[in-house]
């Protein structure tokens, strides 16, 4: 049985259901053994207007099923990015993401401008999210009000499809997730990393150079299934659910949970074939249970 | 880059606690350079990928040189012959060693074994004499198969060779080559500063794409110990910035 396994998300239309992460797949220039035909798109590295350095190291912690990072969204600027990135970018057959990010509201739309029209640059997804940096980030995507008004000032900039990446570390995610959309957001993400410390036994300190870091990998995964599914409740844009997915059983648990599409990360750290292999896996659970295309996949989304 | 279900043909004990790994990796074997790795995944296995540096080549095999520092290592140590590893390499940039120098001086820290074999082999391929300096804590911690038209021990308690460390025991040559902890290869930067270094990091993806193995440079900045390096120019590095220490924590 053939199996459609298309999808339009936010205003993209994408071949496939299953996205390269942000922070995972760099400038997606550099990725070994890549499978093009399963990816759907791909979501850039974390830019700023400005090139930033990074965090001191250590900045990844392994812990239990998962992996604790504080790049601190090393980068070389936006300039830099559309120069040498965006022209191979328009040569691809899938649409690429830019992840933006800035200290002030005004900057993500700077940003956005800049990026309004760069052939090669398909979308842009908003980071306020990001737990690694001094400024901005997380403080935007914890804040209803914030958070709106960074997406408007992003929107405001640009025709560009706008996805809006959310942090799971606040207390009621439906109610940014309505704010973001108010304000004109095309899709939401869910979730960021987690915020986690491990400590060095032997120095006594933590064990990242920065404190604290995300949480990613499997160990997050029914967390965030469980937030992509309250998103997915709250509002009536399109879900891109994100979190611990390593195979096509963790993608189509995000799927059934109410999310049009889904992003792998940190398992691409452990298996250069995992976007492939979880685009397979789904179109082969489909297969054999006779569903043709993905708005035909069963949705668990009980609205009370 | 290659991608390989490999199998364990071997295993033998080279010093106290340090062993050889056997890896059957065809595609591997024919084409990595001193200094390059490889990252391991096992079933069952911690969650991220271990980087090893390739120790030597034998015809499809490679060899890799480990202890027991944390969780993973332990379990690949407990793994018998006939089983599977998912082997990708080789990865990042090794020593560069081209015909010119007259003599090379290989000076290595207790595990900082791993890539020399690899790099004395090239460096006499083309005609570069050979003298590696090997030191370790004490007698039974130095690695028992190092070789070289000139080979010096150094022990940290003087139970053998030089009572020091393997830079003071040092000659000086054309090219320098170290590998070991990354205060030892401070120490190399400080007397030759031209000398190639590789450097021990964390690692997330060995491929480039994670940014989490980041060395600090003198000239600002980081780049990428798993593309740009692990091999450097010793005085490139910001050894203070460095960490020096890597505590391998045991992880579920």
């Amino acid at each position: 049985m053939r199996v459609d396994l298309s999808v339009a998300v936010g205003g993209v239309s994408l071949r496939g259901p299953v996205l390269a992460a942000s922070g995972t797949f760099g400038y997606g220039t550099e990725v070994p053994l890549l499978e093009r035909r399963a990816l759907g798109g791909m979501v850039s590295k974390g830019i700023f207007l400005r090139p930033r350095e990074g965090t001191a190291p250590p900045r990844i912690a392994e812990t239990p099923s998962g992996m604790l990072n504080a790049i601190g969204l090393q980068g070389p600027g936006v300039e830099a990015l559309i120069r040498d990135y965006a022209p191979q970018w328009a040569e691809w057959d899938f649409p690429v993401f830019v992840n933006i990010n800035g200290e002030t509201a005004a900057e993500y739309g700077e940003l956005a401008a800049r990026l309004d029209g760069v052939p090669g640059v398909s979308g842009l997804e908003i980071n306020i999210s990001c737990p690694n940096v001094e400024q901005g980030g997380l403080y935007f995507g914890n804040d209803p009000h914030a958070a709106s008004a960074v997406t408007e000032s992003v929107r405001r900039r640009t025709k560009l499809p706008v996805w809006v990446k959310l942090t799971p570390m606040v207390s009621d995610l439906g109610v940014i997730a309505r704010a973001v959309e108010a304000a004109g957001a095309d899709a939401i993400c869910a979730i960021n990393t987690f915020v986690g410390m491990s400590m060095d036994l032997n120095a006594y300190r933590p064990r990242l150079s920065f404190r604290t870091g995300g949480l990613s990998g499997p160990a997050i995964r029914p967390l965030a299934v469980h937030l992509a599914h309250q998103v997915a409740q709250a509002v009536t844009i399109p879900v891109v659910g994100i979190g611990g997915i390593a195979r096509a059983e963790d993608a189509l648990e995000f799927l059934v949970a109410g999310c049009s599409a889904v992003q792998v990360g940190t398992a691409t750290f452990v298996n250069p074939r995992a976007i492939a292999e979880v685009h397979d896996g789904i179109a082969a659970f489909m297969a054999a249970k006779g569903i043709a295309s993905l708005s035909d996949l069963p949705r668990y989304l009980p609205r009370d | 880059m290659f991608l390989l279900d490999a199998a364990i043909t071997g295993r033998r004990q080279v010093a106290r606690d340090m062993f050889v790994i056997a890896i059957e990796a065809p595609a591997i074997a024919a084409s990595v350079r001193a200094g390059q790795f490889i990252n391991l995944g096992w079933s069952n296995g911690p969650l991220l990928r271990r980087p090893f540096s390739v120790y030597r080549t034998d015809g499809d095999r490679i060899e890799i040189v480990l202890k027991a520092v944390g969780g993973g290592t332990a379990q690949l140590l407990a793994m018998n012959r006939g089983d599977g590893l998912s082997c990708l390499g080789p990865l990042g940039h090794g020593f560069e060693i081209s015909a010119g120098p007259k003599s090379v001086v290989l000076i290595s820290g207790g595990l900082g074994v791993a890539p020399m074999p690899l790099a004395a082999r090239e460096a006499r391929s083309v005609g570069i004499r050979v003298s590696w300096v090997h030191g370790a804590r004490g007698a039974d911690d130095l690695c028992s198969e190092s070789e070289g038209d000139e080979v010096v021990w150094s022990t940290d308690d003087g139970s053998k060779g030089f009572h020091g460390t393997a830079v003071a025991a040092a000659p000086d040559g054309d090219l320098v080559l170290a590998c070991g902890p990354n205060r030892m290869l401070a120490a190399v930067a400080d007397r030759w500063p031209d000398a190639l270094v590789a450097v021990e990091t964390y690692m997330g993806c060995g491929t480039g794409v994670c940014l989490g193995c980041a060395v600090p440079l003198k000239r600002g900045g980081y780049d990428r110990a798993c593309k740009e390096g692990p091999v450097y120019r010793a005085a490139d590095v910001d050894w203070a910035s460095l960490p020096s220490h890597l505590p391998y924590a045991v992880t579920a």
